[in-house]
C-alpha cells in the first residue's frame, strides 16, 4: 500500500534539503545587501542550543523552543551586526567568522549547562513528538498502511516543506519590496545609496539580522530533526558549506541558493555507489564551477532564459510588476 | 535539442544503474532462500567513517570487517554479505546512510558508525525501528543504554582507564596528579569525565587541570604549569597524535613522572612520533599485537598478507565484532532483526582475539582489559 512508496531514506535526505535551503537563503539575505558573512555557523548552533536546552530543562513545547532560538540568534545578529557594520568585504568575513569560532569555544567550554564537547542528546525530536500527538489523537499510522518511521519522517518533510514555502514567498516578496530595492542599491554601491537617501546603517542590520534569525532557525530545526548536537556540527566547515551553497547555486539570484543546496546535498548521496571517491568528485565540481561559472550556476541571465522558456507562469507576474511601476 | 538529449541519456544510464542494482539485491535472495543446507544467509550494513580526516580509522574498521567476513563464510555455518556506507565522520550522513541500510528489510542488523557523536544519532532510530545496532568504535559513556537494540563491543573508556590507574598509583604510591585533556573532543572529554571520577574514588589530590585543543602544537605552557607543581603523575587523555607530542615535550622540560592515557592513546604511533620520550606511558586496552595468543597472531599474519600492514585495536574490534554477530545468528537460527536482538543479548564468553567476551544486560561490554606500558621504546604487558 501506500507505505510502499514511500523510503524512509528519501524523506531523510529530503528534510536535510529543506534544511539546508534554509541555511543558504540565510546568506543569500546577507549577500544581496553585499555583505560576506561567515557567522552562519555561530548563529545556527546559538539557536540549536537555545532550542534544545529550552526544550530539555524547561519542557517546553517545540515550537516554543525554535521561536526562542530564532530569536536570541537574531538578538546576537544585531549585537554582532552593529559594530561590525564598519567592516566589509573580506574583513566582514574574517570577523564573522571569529565570531563563529568564539561561539563554538563558548559551547565547548560552557561545560556545566552545554556538556561541553560531549554534546546535548535526548531533544526531543519533532517527528516522534508528533507521532504521539497524533497517536493520542486516536490516529494510527497502520490504518494508513505505513509504518511508525516512515509516517514520522513524511510529517517532518511536510512541515520543513511548508515552512520552506512560506521562507522563499517572503524573501522573494521582500526582493520586489522597498526593502529588497534598498538591499540592491546597497550591494551596487554604498555611497550612492546612502546619498539617495536610504538608511545604510538600518538595511545593513536588518538583512544581517535576518541572516542570523534564518540560521538560527534552521540550526533548532537541525537540533529536533538529529535529536542530538555537539559543537562540533558549528564550526567553521559548517560556515564553509553554506557559503558554497550560495556561491555554488549562484548568490545573486534567490533561486540559486535554492538549486546551490539542493544539488550539494543530494550529490554526495548519489554518489554512494562509488564510496570512498565521493568527496573528491565534490571537490572536482567546485574547483571547475570556480574556474568555468564564478557567478554561480543559476545568474540573472539563466532567470531571464528560464521567464522566455516559460511566459505562461511567469506572465503574470510580468503583468503584475508593470502595474506597480505605473 | 542536443542538450536534452544528452540529459536524457544520463538519466537512462542512471535508471539502469538502479535497475542493476536492484536486479543484483533479487538474485542474492533467491539464492539465499535457494540454499538450505544449514547455512544461514544475512545482509549486514556497514555504517563507517571512509572519507575525510579520521578516514583511516573507517578503512581500520572495514578491513576488519572484510578480513572477518571471508573467515565466516568460509566456515559455511553462516553467510554474511556485508553492505558498506561511508559517513564521512558526520551525523547527518550517518543518519542518512542508516535509514538507508533499514529500509532495506533484508539487513538484519547495523555496525558501525564509528564515532559516539554519530551513533548518539543513529542509535535511537535504529531502536525505534527493531534493528539490532553495535558500535565497535564507540567509546564514549551512555550509548548502550540508548535503548535495548543497541549495543558495542568496544570497551568504553569507563572500564579501560580505572584499570591502568589503578595499576600505576600502587606502582608508583601516587598522592598528587596533574590532569591534562582535550576539551574539544567527545572521546578525550569523556576519558577525562572518568579519570576525574577515578580520583576522587580513590581520594588523590589533584594539583591541576589543562586543557588543550585539539590539534594545538606547543604545550609548554600547560606543561611548565604542572611541572612546578610536581604530581607522581599525569593523567592525559588525548588521542595519540596530540598526546605523543605532549609526552616528547614533558621529557624535554625534564617532567620524569609517568602518564596514564586513555584508549584513544594506546597506538603504536606513540613511539613512532615521541620515540624514547615515549617510555613511563600507560594504557588498558583488550588490544595487545605481542600477545602469545594463537588466534591474535594468525590474524596479524592475515591481515598483514591481505593489507599489507599491521592491525591497529579498532581492526581487531571489528573483526571480533563481525564474530559475535555470526554468534548471534547461529543461535537465533534465523535471519531475523528480533530474533538476533535477543540472540545478542545472551552471547557470553565468547572468545575472540581480544579475549573472553560477553554482553552486560545493558548490551555494554564486559571483559578484563590488560595494561600496557612502553619499555624501552615498546609496548609490554604491565604486571
Amino acid at each position: 500500500m501506500l507505505g510502499e512508496f514511500i523510503n524512509p531514506y528519501y524523506l531523510q535526505i529530503g528534510s536535510f534539503i529543506l534544511i539546508n535551503i534554509i541555511l543558504a537563503i540565510s546568506i543569500y539575505v546577507t549577500l544581496s545587501s553585499g555583505q560576506l558573512s561567515l557567522g552562519s555557523a555561530g548563529f545556527m548552533g546559538i539557536g540549536a542550543y537555545t532550542s534544545a536546552l529550552l526544550t530539555i530543562h524547561f519542557d517546553l513545547p517545540i515550537l516554543v523552543g525554535i521561536i526562542a532560538g530564532s530569536l536570541v540568534a537574531g538578538i546576537c545578529g544585531i549585537i554582532v551586526g552593529l559594530p561590525s557594520l564598519r567592516l566589509s568585504g573580506v574583513y566582514l568575513a574574517i570577523a564573522t567568522l571569529g565570531f563563529g569560532e568564539v561561539m563554538r569555544v563558548f559551547f565547548v567550554n560552557w561545560e556545566s549547562v552545554t556538556k561541553g564537547a560531549v554534546g546535548l542528546s535526548g531533544i526531543p525530536h519533532i517527528g516522534r513528538e508528533l507521532l504521539n500527538f497524533f497517536r493520542d489523537a486516536g490516529f494510527d499510522p497502520s490504518s494508513i498502511g505505513m509504518r511508525n518511521n516512515q509516517f514520522t519522517y513524511l510529517l517532518v518533510l511536510i512541515l520543513l516543506l511548508l515552512i520552506n514555502i512560506f521562507i522563499i514567498w517572503f524573501f522573494v516578496r521582500q526582493n520586489k519590496s522597498r526593502v529588497g530595492r534598498a538591499f540592491a542599491a546597497i550591494k551596487m554601491d554604498e555611497k550612492a545609496a546612502e546619498a539617495m537617501g536610504i538608511n545604510i546603517t538600518y538595511y545593513k542590520v536588518l538583512s544581517f539580522t535576518q541572516g542570523a534569525i534564518l540560521a538560527g532557525f534552521a540550526g533548532a530545526l537541525f537540533a529536533h530533526v538529529l535529536a542530538y548536537i555537539s559543537p562540533a556540527d558549528f564550526a567553521y566547515h559548517r560556515a564553509i558549506e553554506i557559503l558554497i551553497f550560495a556561491v555554488f547555486g549562484g548568490s545573486e539570484v534567490i533561486l540559486g541558493a535554492i538549486f546551490g543546496a539542493t544539488f550539494m546535498t543530494i550529490m554526495p548521496e548519489a554518489l554512494r555507489f562509488i564510496s570512498e571517491y565521493r568527496y573528491m568528485i565534490y571537490g572536482l565540481v567546485l574547483i571547475f564551477m570556480m574556474a568555468f561559472r564564478p557567478q554561480g550556476i543559476i545568474d540573472e541571465n539563466i532567470m531571464q532564459w528560464l521567464k522566455k522558456k516559460l511566459p505562461s507562469k511567469r506572465g503574470r507576474s510580468h503583468g503584475s510588476r508593470n502595474q506597480k511601476h505605473m | 535539442m542536443r542538450q536534452i538529449g544528452k540529459k536524457s541519456l544520463v538519466l537512462i544510464s542512471a535508471l539502469m544503474l538502479v535497475l542493476l542494482a536492484a536486479c543484483g539485491g533479487n538474485s542474492s535472495q533467491s539464492s539465499g532462500e535457494g540454499d538450505k543446507g544449514g547455512t544461514i544467509n544475512a545482509k549486514i550494513g556497514v555504517i563507517s567513517y571512509l572519507t575525510g580526516p579520521g578516514a583511516a580509522y573507517g578503512e581500520a574498521i572495514t578491513n576488519g570487517f572484510k578480513l572477518a567476513q571471508k573467515e565466516i563464510n568460509e566456515k559455511g555455518k553462516v553467510n554474511i554479505e556485508l553492505v558498506i556506507e561511508d559517513s564521512a565522520g558526520k551525523q547527518e550522513q550517518a543518519l542518512s546512510a542508516s535509514q538507508k541500510l533499514m529500509s532495506d528489510d533484508e539487513i538484519v542488523a547495523l555496525l558501525g558508525p564509528t564515532l559516539s557523536t554519530e551513533m548518539n544519532v543513529v542509535g535511537p532510530e535504529a531502536d525505534l525501528n527493531g534493528i539490532p545496532i553495535m558500535g565497535t568504535s564507540t567509546t564514549a559513556e551512555g550509548i548502550p543504554q540508548i535503548g535495548e537494540y543497541v549495543f558495542r563491543n568496544s570497551i568504553p573508556e569507563a572500564l579501560a582507564i580505572p584499570v591502568a590507574m589503578e595499576k600505576a598509583v600502587k606502582k608508583y604510591d601516587v598522592k598528587k596528579v596533574a590532569l591534562i585533556y582535550g576539551n574539544d573532543d567527545v572521546f578525550t572529554k569523556s576519558g577525562f569525565d572518568t579519570m576525574k571520577e577515578e580520583v576522587e574514588k580513590m581520594d588523590l589530590e589533584v594539583v591541576t587541570t589543562q586543557t588543550f585543543q585539539k590539534g594545538q602544537s606547543d604545550y609548554n605552557a600547560q606543561l611548565t604549569k604542572i611541572k612546578g607543581l610536581n604530581p607522581d603523575l599525569i593523567l592525559a587523555s588525548a588521542l595519540y597524535n596530540e598526546g605523543a607530542v605532549i609526552m616528547d615535550q614533558a621529557r624535554k622540560m625534564g617532567i620524569t613522572v609517568p602518564f596514564v592515557g586513555g584508549n584513544g592513546f594506546n597506538s603504536p604511533e606513540v613511539i613512532n612520533i615521541a620515540g624514547k620520550a615515549a617510555d613511563g606511558l600507560f594504557v588498558a586496552t583488550p588490544w595487545f599485537s605481542e600477545k602469545e595468543d594463537p588466534k591474535v597472531q594468525e590474524f596479524i599474519k592475515k591481515y598483514e598478507t591481505e593489507y599489507g600492514k599491521k592491525p591497529d585495536q579498532f581492526a581487531a574490534q571489528a573483526y571480533d565484532a563481525l564474530y559475535i554477530m555470526a554468534e548471534g545468528l547461529k543461535n537465533a537460527g534465523e535471519a531475523d532483526r528480533d530474533a538476533l536482538r535477543d540472540a545478542l543479548a545472551e552471547i557470553k564468553d565468547l572468545e575472540g582475539i581480544l579475549g573472553s567476551f560477553s554482553f552486560d544486560k545493558d548490551g555494554d561490554v564486559e571483559m578484563d582489559p590488560i595494561v600496557l606500558t612502553i619499555k624501552d621504546g615498546k609496548f609490554q604487558i604491565f604486571e
